[in-house]
């Protein structure tokens, strides 16, 4: 049994053979490039390079002040992170606890704004920023960014709450336990697994949004984001070499996480998904 | 989803004069009360979601010509400019063709490279490494790895001269035939693998004695993945058709300002590139959100769409 099931049909293996390989061939032009200058870049496109140019990294280190941007980028996220498990944990909890009616219809607008991608209302929410005056700040991109991940959050926090046993509830009940003391002391450390899932998801979600970042926090060199950081070594005359070693380092931080904790953030990530 | 055995009145035996005055002022460990902690995060979504969601609407019968400037009530004067204007059917055109292109292809491919996954074969491990690391890599980061990969000296066309194929080599962004194929591509490049990945954590959650008990029935591997597999997940599938469709449609904005900015001409423009390209390099807000709301219908009424074809035919299945 086992074998038929390893050995698949040629086809299967081929296919899924030739597409990890479209996969990695940008990602293996990626590195290779970032040790290049532009002239062997577009001479020996897939060739390691013939000296190695350690210097692209120190040059677009300081072109687009990626130390900066990188400070900007862990500040906002860290903040908005915080911001979302103290609303989405309190409201998850009373989800958790309640099955009226009211509960219903909070989880129906959670589950709708799940579906709506948050770029449908870029240009109110970048009048919104200017309103508040908060245009061209990182506070607001902290403020926001939690509105944008409760759905999610909210939804799936509730579900790791709902395997919360009555009988945990009954006895602490018992001893006279109010709603805080039940959530930090029994709520909490049971869907402590779905409160490290919410927190790397949005996270990642957090370190990655450009969009919102680049029309409301801007370009300013003291408020950009990496991700808004990164783009502005394109130019008339790129330096192909210093972009991808850019590129290497915004990319970076991602993937030393993913190899710390990858088959958490593989669960964190598909769990995001399969709530739908 | 069941209800949670904590429902109010589900405490037989607890007489009503033996609540305390302590717990009555905390509302009771039982009482729907505790849904008030459900406020703040209402009132979050409610003023940086909600609020600017139905904001779109009020901006799309504006006149107001930037950010800084103040606007005045035209009616629908706005739609009939948007209306009037081939660019917006330009974007209209293109938008069509990429998500008809993406996710018929995305769904499927993925479904099937999940389902393989899934079956561990060789090698799986690497495999569902390199399937998920798009699923890591920002929009920003992605644009720049194309950038360089799609530039006239780039990757591809240096690949392509390698193999002695140098009558296709093109600056793909900057061709008005192949940018939007290219953008589609990246598209493709990025959700195969990462949604494969998602159709294969879905399908180890199965018991997996019906797939065992169908290759004992001698059922071909094809037959149990699209006869068997597909079915059982089915409602899944429609949920990640769904969310693909949405991502298409509305996030190709970011993808497209870094890479092609529209062009050439309107070759590569699509609606989500026009809300935004509208709004800030246009400065024509009204414009940009009678965009934006037609974008909303079209993503509301593709999911309805999505939802009874994926419904229907499991039915016709039985």
């Amino acid at each position: 049994m086992t074998r038929s099931r390893r050995s698949g049909t040629p086809v299967a293996t081929v296919l899924s053979w030739l597409y990890a390989l479209l996969l990695a061939a940008p990602l293996y032009y990626l590195a290779v490039s970032a040790l290049k200058t532009n002239v062997e870049i577009f001479t020996r496109p897939f060739a390691l390079p013939a000296h190695w140019l350690w210097g692209n990294f120190e040059t677009a280190w300081r072109t687009a002040d990626l130390g900066g941007a990188l400070f900007n980028s862990v500040l906002i996220s860290v903040v908005a992170i915080v911001l979302t498990l103290c609303l989405a944990v309190p409201a998850a909890y009373a989800l958790a606890r309640q099955d009226n009616r009211v509960a219903r219809v909070v989880t129906g607008v959670f589950s709708a704004g799940f579906l709506i991608p948050p770029f449908a209302a870029l240009i109110p929410t970048v009048i919104l920023a200017i309103k508040m005056d908060l245009f061209y700040t990182r506070e607001f991109q902290m403020l926001f960014l939690p509105a944008s991940a409760l759905p999610l959050s909210v939804l799936l926090l509730t579900q790791f709450m709902r395997t919360v046993p009555p009988a945990l509830v009954e006895s602490a009940a018992l001893d006279g336990a109010g709603h805080w003391r039940l959530l930090f002391n029994v709520f909490i450390p049971i869907a402590m697994p779905g409160v490290v899932s919410v927190t790397i998801l949005q996270l990642l979600t957090f370190w990655n949004e450009y969009l919102f970042a680049l029309a409301i926090t801007g370009t300013g060199p003291d408020v950009r984001t990496v991700q808004v950081a990164l783009p502005t070594l394109v130019s008339d005359a790129t330096n192909f070499g210093v972009l991808t070693a850019g590129t290497v380092l915004t990319l970076l931080p991602v993937y030393i996480a993913y190899s710390l904790a990858s088959r958490r953030m593989q669960e964190a990530l598909t769990a995001g998904a399969v709530k739908g | 989803m069941s209800t949670t055995s904590t429902l109010p009145g589900t405490r037989p035996g607890t007489a009503p004069p033996i609540v305390t005055g302590r717990r009555k002022a905390g509302g009771g460990l039982h009482s729907p009360r505790v849904l008030l902690l459900t406020i703040p995060s209402l009132v979050w979504f409610a003023v940086f979601t909600v609020g600017p969601l139905i904001a779109m609407f009020v901006i799309a019968t504006l006149r107001w010509k930037g950010l800084l400037y103040e606007p005045t009530y035209v009616g629908t004067e706005n739609v009939s400019h948007v209306f009037a204007d081939p660019v917006f059917f330009d974007a209209l055109r293109n938008s069509l063709v990429q998500v008809a292109i993406v996710i018929p292809i995305m769904i499927p491919l993925a479904f099937m490279l999940g389902y393989h996954l899934h079956t561990k074969p060789r090698g799986y491990r690497v495999l569902s490494v390199l399937y998920f690391s798009p699923g890591l890599i920002s929009i920003s980061i992605t644009a720049m790895i194309f950038y360089g990969v799609l530039s006239p000296d780039g990757g591809v066309n240096g690949a392509l001269r390698q193999i002695g194929l140098d009558s296709l080599a093109t600056p793909w962004l900057a061709d008005p035939s192949t940018a939007l194929a290219s953008l589609i591509a990246i598209d493709l490049w990025r959700g195969v693998g990462w949604t494969a990945v998602l159709f294969a954590a879905r399908l180890a959650s199965l018991p997996s004695d019906v797939v065992e008990a169908a290759r004992m029935d001698g059922a071909g591997r094809f037959r149990i993945m699209w006869q068997i597999a597909f079915p059982m997940i089915k409602d899944y599938v429609r949920t990640l058709t769904m969310l693909q469709y949405l991502w298409t449609l509305f996030t190709s904005a970011a993808l497209i300002l870094l890479l092609t900015k529209g062009g050439p001409g309107t070759s590569s423009t699509t609606l989500s590139y026009l809300v935004y390209a509208k709004a800030f390099t246009q400065r024509d807000l009204g414009y940009s959100q009678v965009v934006g709301v037609v974008l909303l219908v079209l993503g509301i009424a593709g999911m309805l769409l999505i939802r009874a074809l994926l419904r229907s035919s499991l039915e016709n299945k039985r």
